[in-house]
């Protein structure tokens, strides 16, 4: 049974190895350029982040690292005074309870974007490895 | 659009490895050009890494299989119903097949060629993408397994049983 299976592998194998490889068929490239070009009209916006401007990449992380700054550096806008007066019990609670952390949490939201952004990178530098090797 | 040039130049090397792959696992002419088209459009996001790099074949093969198992998965059940239907319009994957092995090939040859890839393309999914799995993109058994989250045994077994339908087609041509 065994032999009569590795004897039909073979056989099949070397018929269908003798098989010429299906060409592509003449439409298929300019239907493929047709659709980069498409593709390549959109605009930048619409596109994956890494695909934008440079100079726009740059300016949509200005807004992030100015707030982190601001978190970081406590000059987070005061609220209206009517707003303080209703709301002792949770600046009570804020300073209780997320005042103390607040330094070590803003630490871990950026380790955790750093960490991402590594794995992204080695996760991209992996696939195309591996794709090389085969 | 300044990588248009060299990308079209990509894809004139690449487009009949992508085709044949696209082709053969989902036997189907439009659905592999689709496949293609999806592939080289992904291809053209990163082709700055791409362009040069020895690893984009690999890329572009890794890359088909993907989504052509996600069409198989996607679309199984609207592909099984006009699979039963006899495609009549238009190209079909049978003509397209036989006017190329004709030319390169004797014409009985060629009628033998066409039939055993035909008679690929009939076996059901799950036994005609791992054989062609197997035997044209050199994967093991273990890996097919892994690739379509299914067991081995299941995978030895369903190549097992398109094997024997190609083996019977084969004695039949033999025959004749």
């Amino acid at each position: 049974m065994h032999e009569d299976s590795d004897e039909l592998e073979t056989l099949v194998d070397r018929e269908l190895k003798r098989l010429p490889a299906p060409r592509a068929p003449q439409t298929l490239l300019p239907r493929v350029m047709a659709a980069v070009e498409a593709w390549a009209q959109r605009p930048w916006y619409t596109r994956a982040w890494f695909a934008w401007p440079l100079a726009w990449r740059i300016a949509s992380l200005a807004p992030v690292a100015l707030f982190v700054y601001a978190v970081w550096a406590w000059r987070v806008p005061a609220p209206p005074p009517t707003v303080v007066a209703a709301s002792d019990a949770s600046r009570a609670v804020w300073a209780a309870l997320i005042e103390p952390f607040l330094p070590y949490i803003v630490l871990v939201v950026l380790l955790m974007g750093a960490i991402c952004a590594a794995i992204g990178l080695a996760l991209n530098y992996v696939l195309l490895e591996r794709a090389e090797q085969r | 659009m300044t990588d248009a040039e060299p990308f079209e130049a990509f894809v004139r090397r690449y487009q009949d490895m992508v085709f044949a792959t696209a082709v053969r696992l989902l036997g189907n002419v439009s659905d592999a050009e689709d496949a293609a088209q999806t592939v080289f459009l992904r291809a053209f996001e990163r082709y700055s890494q791409l362009a040069g790099h020895p690893g984009a074949g690999g890329w572009l093969k890794t890359a088909t299989r993907n989504v052509c198992f996600n069409h198989l998965s996607r679309y199984r059940a609207r592909w099984k119903f006009f699979s039963e239907l006899d495609a009549s319009d238009g190209e079909t994957y049978e003509s397209t097949l036989e006017s190329q092995v004709s030319r390169a090939l004797g014409i009985e040859a060629a009628d033998q060629h066409a039939r055993l890839e035909q008679a690929i393309r009939n076996l059901p999914d799950h036994q005609r993408v791992p054989l062609v799995l197997f035997h044209f993109e050199e994967l093991s058994y273990q890996q097919i397994a892994d690739t379509m989250k299914v067991s081995l045994a299941k995978v030895k077994s369903d190549i097992h049983r398109g094997r024997e339908t190609l083996r019977r087609l084969m004695t039949d041509d033999a025959r004749r």
